[in-house]
């Protein structure tokens, strides 16, 4: 490195001389088609490093050396490159580049332009994601790219995302995609104490994020081999450019609503339907006590009505659901700064938002900091870093199933009060007898005291960072070395205080539960990069190299009780501890891959690719999996014989065929274990816990995909299509063994599944012009079946199940019948079974109202036939509107909580929704509704009864914004200033009865890795109490400078 | 083009540096210990005779399923099950199917006991010699009382037809390592499978010291010889096993007090421990009101005590059922076996083999009428004997074998129906092919 104080001496030479030598100064105007001014194009003297970028309206000036030639360049449009001459004003218009064919796509280990790509990969602009008001990119991005399903599970703030890419590839391993930021998979995976999931890609900035590119097909994912069957995210955070800082500040505010309440009893009719069951009980009674029913009920009235008689006459009428739900401002306040000169480029950011969320008690807080660097130390070589802090702070609130969960007010009596008269406090915090909390008013324990006695919050601190060195060899041939970290420390802190003694103990005093997690990661990347063109006609483009990772996952927990007071509610305070526990995990994962391009006058493409991925979960004869995918395509456009012709401008089939695994189980399945668990009354013991199986592997997806790319009319309209066919086999499951071994289960690959499906991609340009209008539209569908579980039936959820021959997750249960008009039973449909012990639906079997003498049978599938949406946008001067709908069709949902609430007042004293009112009450009354009949649970077993049509099409995002004239810019010495209108789920379109056809109870859908025996991915479709989801309005501007 | 030359070089040296890293996908599990590694030491032998005691506390074995759902099937109108599960429900109709899941646990919970004793005796070598007759002898101890009572449950009774021929359970006598052809294990019979288990009792007797703390001890092992032998009718071998069992030095207490601490007692010759921290009496889960109040007891029952007795004061009646008071500690041991239990096995013994082996039948019935404060008798028949039994040890998990063994009828149904039997349980049957059904079931 002698050499080095020499190499800097010529450097600073050569720039005096370019200095030197800028002797004219150039103005002029960068146009974009329409004519408008573009801002932020990028001039650069060719042949040096001098350049500058054009302000608001388009302008520019650069001094130059005479006979200077400029390149001018914006991602978006072609660039151009012009001679200045003699003059000393260059106006430049740019060619909008239309088709985005040229658009640079980000792949495994790269990038490739769209025309040349020969896998199926949707790219989403950042923009899309940009000051979108959601606590996670992904809730941004629904409906936009076909072929992949995003369903958030509820309107909980900062929980788990489910997305699909091209169905559900595994029943009881992972089914969410591999999520890799800037090169380096980060992590993904639910984090939570409970069983309801949260999401750590919630951690990114969305408006860090430059680009969003999904691989979907087999050619363009299987460079990620064993982690790869569910899809690959990729996203690109944004990157400096040379010239001028440029600031961007931004602010947004506004308010979230929930998309839905549903009707429940007032007062009155309440009163009126629980005594009417009440009748009917004591008037058929079974027991002693019920024969003194109607007594016996009013009196629970009384109890229910803070101990008075308003019961009797309606004087109070309270809406329980209402205060479930709270006034949910958010705000978000950003700032990035963006700049340097050709050698040193820089992106730094910083963003604070805070979202409360509908319901009461729920918040999500994050702060978002991050630096990119690139630089370039020698003209072949470039270092550079990606480095992203956040911290995270969710307000939590309990899951779906629990009785404190705010939506589980709903089932309160409205003939309670809100604030109990007696105590001037709310229903259930006081018992004036006893000075506690009561124990049996109101109906349940009132959700409420959760909020105002409880807290439950998850902070966590993320680093996200890499540093890279890229160093050409020669010309072509590049090496590029990355290593990245992924640290995220969170901490999980509960207390629940004296008032919720109903719920967390009497005798606790106050009831603490603190965990910690540090999940940490590091990966590594070393690959070379070739691309050369031989005899102007033969394009090569190779990628070769390897990766390590390695993953550790400490996590520890304490559980206390027994605190001075409230306002103690740390466990050092606590006079009990009842539970402490620590636990530790990880693996590695060690990578070769490569990948070569091959074009033949970018007209015949050829794409071979494969990686080998060893991992410490594979056992140990199966420690290398192969990944091998080759795809071609042929761009007909290109070939003479449709050279001349205006209507087609491009025009490109192809077809892939490659494989891809799943390893997302727990990580030493593998391996024989004794469990240290087993001690006898206070002697540690230790006991055999898990057979060796040193055979275990990845699931391994085999995906075929014939795809055709056209544009029309210079790109004015462009489709995709895409055909195939996801076969999974050695789906890693727990398989039953004879118990005579001592164990029960082994964990193995054996069964198999398939996914297959079309998607659709239309993207025009309707108008151009002053006033632009472009439509996107997408459209996918998806089938799926499972066709060898070994003859398992896995259950989950309330009627969901993993069988042969029936898609994931079907629904099977006891069809209902509707109800008997001539007595008011329920009745359920007995249905039949064939010769080979299938039922099947053939409603000639007749009714019965035995629920237990119904077969149980099909009767639907959760996972949507068809989705899809379509996005238009408009541009007229300085205003843009953008909304997409978003539709999802052909699935079902159930809901769990109907029992209770749907019930015909005849399970408990839940309040009913309205539609209970339809009961039948006499001989010949045609309805739905059964009689109502207190604790005879007349109809209320699980069965179609709550199984809904789950099908939707909403007002996803909507858009509108203003940039204010370049004009006025000047004046104030901005760039840019924009003001802006988003919503969020303004509008649903759907004929389900629920609070929200989005919607996946979420302690049904833990993802949580470490365990074989999740049935998140079968217990899908289920809305237990489940939240509506966030309507959200919100105003903002932003201003560049 | 040096450094072109060198920067190759420096690639090529990090690229090999990481691809040697091979080994590193050997990541060692924390949260456990590989198998290989859990069996190296006499501790790590010695753990594995716990976690075995651990398993023996599981609710599906002697922590309480084994002997309610056993009194379930036995009883002919002396209680009635009342409570919301299906399981005991089939057993008190004694209708059990075939894909019962405590039936099926009991299975499976039984052979994870026996594996973990396997794992124990075939690593026997690795003790230390000053504890390792005594480890041999628990781990035989448990592994055979865990066999007697599946091939009682799951197997016709050895008064029952021909034992020889009669199918019993799977003896499995070897820890398994993986999973192959050899885990297809057939039946062995029943005689089989009572010769494996007095072979291990009698070697375990051998073995384990007198005194063992709250573990197993020689009268453990004794004791379970004795309760064999009386179920194989072979009374001169049970009395002298209950004789030699008694000579323990253990002695009655107050009837109450046997029943209402969390300790064991003086009386007590072996019992599963509980605490607040480890495992939960099944027995008061079900019988008591502390628990589920699943168990009323019926007139029919009371009847039998004459007036006076101690035990049938211990009782107790709640909103006008009758529940027994027997496992009102829910921290209370499960007590196995009690010392009454051998002066009833030897008094019976004795008596039908006309001997006086340690004491006279009329002498060991004294002692627990006595102790129950009942007059003592003067004569003694084969009923008395059996009537003292049925209520001094009712409800502890005895009425099955003894109805079997008298080839009593449960009600309108023989000692010898196939509805007093466990059906293999289904899982079984779906994984090992080997497995004949029991008769009566399909």
């Amino acid at each position: 490195m002698k050499q080095k104080p020499l190499l800097i001496l010529i450097w600073c030479l050569l720039l005096a001389t370019v200095a030197w030598a800028q002797n004219r100064t150039i103005t002029g105007k960068v146009s974009g088609p329409e004519g408008t001014g573009l801002p932020g194009v990028t001039i650069l003297e060719r042949g040096t490093t001098n350049g500058t970028s054009s302000n608001a309206d388009g302008d520019y000036s650069l001094a130059v050396k005479p006979g200077a030639t400029l390149v001018i360049s914006s991602i978006g449009f072609e660039s151009q490159t012009v001679a200045i001459g003699s003059s000393s004003t260059l106006n430049v218009t740019l060619k909008s580049n239309a088709t985005e064919l040229n658009e640079a796509v980000v792949v495994g280990y790269g990038t490739q332009s769209k025309a040349d790509l020969t896998g199926s990969v949707t790219q989403l602009s950042g923009r899309e994601v940009q000051n979108a008001p959601v606590p996670s990119f992904e809730q941004a991005i629904q409906g936009k790219a076909a072929g992949v399903f995003i369903e958030t599970s509820s309107g909980k703030v900062g929980q788990g995302i489910k997305v699909r890419v091209r169905g559900t590839s595994s029943v009881s391993g992972g089914t969410q995609p591999l999520y890799v930021v800037d090169g380096i998979p980060i992590i993904s995976d639910d984090q939570s104490g409970t069983s309801a999931p949260t999401n750590p890609i919630a951690d990114l900035n969305p408006n860090d994020i430059e680009s969003i590119s999904v691989l979907k097909d087999a050619s363009a994912s299987a460079i990620y081999g064993s982690r790869a069957s569910n899809g690959v995210v990729l996203i690109t955070t944004r990157r400096g450019k040379a010239g001028a800082t440029r600031f961007s500040l931004g602010f947004q505010t506004g308010t979230s609503k929930p998309t839905n309440k549903r009707d429940f009893l007032n007062a009155q009719q309440y009163v009126e339907l629980f005594r009417e069951a009440a009748a009917y009980t004591q008037a058929h009674a079974q027991t002693t006590a019920e024969q003194s029913q109607i007594a016996t009920t009013e009196a629970r009235l009384q109890r229910y009505s803070a101990g008075n008689t308003a019961y009797q006459t309606g004087a109070i009428n309270a809406d329980w659901q209402d205060e479930a739900f709270q006034r949910a401002p958010f705000s978000q306040y950003d700032l990035n700064a963006s700049g340097g000169n050709d050698k040193t480029k820089f992106y730094i950011s910083g963003l604070y938002s805070k979202q409360n969320g509908i319901l009461i008690g729920n918040k999500f807080e994050k702060i978002a900091a991050r630096l990119n660097l690139d630089h370039k130390a020698t003209d072949k070589l470039t270092l550079g870093v990606n480095l992203g802090l956040t911290r995270t702070v969710n307000n939590r609130i309990s899951n779906d199933n629990a009785f404190s969960t705010p939506m589980q007010i709903v089932s309160l009596a409205p003939i309670t009060p809100i604030i109990d008269p007696r105590t001037n406090r709310p229903s259930g915090a006081l018992d004036t007898l006893t000075g506690l909390p009561n124990t049996n008013y109101p109906t349940y324990y009132n959700p409420y005291l959760n909020y105002i006695g409880s807290t439950y919050t998850t902070t966590s601190y993320r680093v996200l960072g890499n540093v890279y060195a890229q160093y050409d060899l020669f010309k072509g041939l590049s090496f590029r070395s990355e290593l990245g970290m992924d640290l995220l420390n969170q901490d999980e802190y509960q207390y629940q205080g004296r008032v919720t003694a109903r719920n967390s103990g009497f005798a606790n005093n106050g009831t603490a539960f603190n965990r910690h997690v540090t999940n940490g990661r590091y990966t590594t990347n070393n690959f070379f990069t070739y691309r050369s063109t031989f005899a102007s006609d033969h394009t090569v483009e190779a990628v070769l190299g390897m990766s390590y990772e390695e993953r550790r996952i400490n996590a520890n927990s304490l559980s206390a009780q027994q605190f001075a007071s409230d306002a103690y509610k740390q466990i050092v305070s606590a006079a009990a501890i009842t539970a402490g526990s620590s636990t530790s995990t990880g693996s590695s994962l060690l990578s070769y891959f490569g990948r070569v391009n091959y074009a033949y006058a970018s007209r015949y493409l050829l794409s071979l690719s494969a990686r080998v991925d060893g991992s410490s979960r594979f056992g140990i004869n199966e420690r290398y999996g192969f990944f091998p995918a080759v795809s071609v395509g042929w761009v007909v456009t290109e070939e003479e014989f449709l050279k001349n012709q205006t209507v087609l401008s491009f025009l490109k089939p192809r077809i892939s065929i490659g494989s891809t695994g799943n390893q997302d189980f727990s990580d030493f399945a593998s391996l024989g274990l004794y469990a240290g668990d087993a001690g006898y009354v206070g002697t540690p013991g230790q006991r055999p816990f898990q057979l060796a199986n040193p055979n275990l592997k990845w699931e391994t997806t085999t995906q075929t995909d014939v795809g055709l790319e056209a544009g029309f009319l210079d790109g004015r309209i462009s489709i995709e299509v895409d055909l195939y066919r996801k076969l999974t086999k050695d789906l890693a499951l727990n398989v039953n063994v004879p118990g005579t071994s001592g164990f029960t289960t082994q964990f193995r690959n054996v069964g198999n599944l398939e996914n297959e499906g079309v998607e659709f991609g239309l993207n025009t340009r309707n108008l151009v012009g002053d006033f632009t209008w472009s439509t996107n539209f997408n459209l996918s569908a998806n089938r799926n079946k499972i066709t060898n579980l070994q003859g398992q039936v896995i259950e989950g959820g309330f009627l969901n199940r993993a069988v042969e021959g029936q898609p994931i997750g079907v629904f099977y249960g006891r069809e209902y019948a509707g109800v008997n008009p001539d007595n008011g039973d329920a009745l359920y449909y007995l249905n039949r079974v064939d010769e080979n012990g299938n039922t099947y639906i053939d409603h000639s079997a007749g009714t019965t109202n035995n629920y237990d003498a119904a077969n149980r049978v099909v009767l639907g599938n959760p996972n949507p036939k068809w989705t899809g949406g379509i996005t238009n946008t408009f541009t007229f001067k300085g205003l843009d509107l953008g909304f997409t709908f978003q539709g999802v069709f052909g699935n079902k949902i159930y809901d769990g909580g109907g029992k209770f609430f749907s019930g015909s007042a005849s399970n408990g004293y839940d309040n009913q929704t309205i539609d209970q009112l339809n009961r039948w009450r006499k001989p010949g009354d045609i309805t739905n509704v059964p009689e109502a009949r207190l604790n005879r649970a007349n109809g209320t077993g699980e069965s179609s009864r709550y199984l809904y049509d789950g099908a939707y099409v909403r007002l996803k995002t909507l858009t509108f914004g203003y940039t204010l004239p370049s004009s006025l810019m000047k004046y104030a010495r901005m760039q840019s200033v924009r003001v802006f209108f988003n919503a969020v789920n303004l509008l649903t379109f759907t004929k389900y009865k629920g609070w929200d056809p989005e919607v996946n109870a979420d302690y049904l859908s833990s993802t949580n890795n470490g365990t074989t025996t999740s049935s998140a991915n079968i217990s899908q479709g289920n809305s237990f109490y489940t939240a509506p989801q966030a309507r959200t309005m919100t105003f903002g501007i932003n201003v560049g400078f | 083009m040096k450094k072109i030359t060198h920067f190759i070089a420096a690639a090529a040296l990090l690229t090999s540096t990481l691809t040697g890293c091979d080994k590193k996908l050997d990541v060692e599990p924390l949260n456990n210990a590989p198998t290989e590694k859990a069996l190296l030491t006499s501790a790590d032998v010695e753990a594995a005779l716990i976690g075995t005691y651990d398993a023996l506390q599981s609710r599906r074995l002697y922590a309480g399923q084994i002997q309610f759902m056993s009194e379930l099937l036995a009883d002919a109108g002396e209680l009635s099950f009342v409570g919301t599960y299906a399981q005991p429900g089939e057993a008190f109709r004694k209708s059990l199917l075939v894909n019962n899941a405590f039936v099926a646990n009991t299975w499976t919970e039984s052979y994870r006991l026996i594996n973990t004793a396997n794992s124990v005796l075939a690593n026997i070598s690795k003790v230390e010699t000053a504890k390792r007759d005594r480890v041999e002898g628990e781990a035989k101890f448990l592994r055979a009382i865990t066999y007697f009572e599946l091939v009682r449950l799951y197997a016709r009774d050895w008064n029952d037809g021909n034992p020889q021929a009669n199918l019993g359970v799977p003896l499995v006598l070897t820890p398994t390592e993986t999973i192959d052809a050899s885990a297809q294990v057939s039946r062995n019979t029943v005689a089989e499978v009572y010769t494996q288990v007095i072979q291990d009792l009698t070697d375990a007797e051998a073995k384990i010291p007198t005194s063992n703390g709250v573990f197993a001890t020689k009268y453990s092992a004794s004791g379970f010889l004795a309760r064999i032998y009386l179920q194989q009718s072979r009374y001169a071998d049970a009395a002298a096993a209950a004789s030699r069992t008694i000579a323990s030095g253990k002695v009655l207490v107050a009837y109450a007090d046997e029943f209402t601490t969390t300790t064991n007692t003086t009386e007590d010759i072996f019992a599963v421990q509980i605490t607040a921290q480890d495992a939960l009496n099944e027995l008061t889960t079900y019988f008591s009101t502390l628990g589920r109040s699943d168990v009323e007891i019926q007139p029919q029952h009371l009847a039998l005590y004459e007036a006076g007795d101690a035990r049938r004061a211990f009782f107790k009646t709640s909103g006008g059922v009758v529940y027994t008071r027997k496992f009102d500690q829910p921290y209370g041991n499960v007590k196995v076996m009690r010392l009454a239990e051998m002066y009833l096995t030897r008094a019976e013994a004795n008596f039908r083999s006309g001997t006086t082996t340690g004491a006279t039948p009329l002498a060991d019935i004294n002692q627990i009428r006595s102790r129950a404060g009942l007059a003592p008798l003067t004569t003694l028949t084969l009923a008395n004997i059996l009537k003292e039994r049925h209520l001094e040890l009712a409800f502890e998990g005895f009425r099955l074998g003894d109805i079997k063994r008298n080839k009593e009828n449960v009600g309108t149904i023989s000692y010898n129906s196939t509805r007093l039997v466990y059906p293999i349980p289904q899982r079984e049957l779906d994984t090992n092919r080997s497995l004949k059904q029991n008769e009566g079931y399909n």
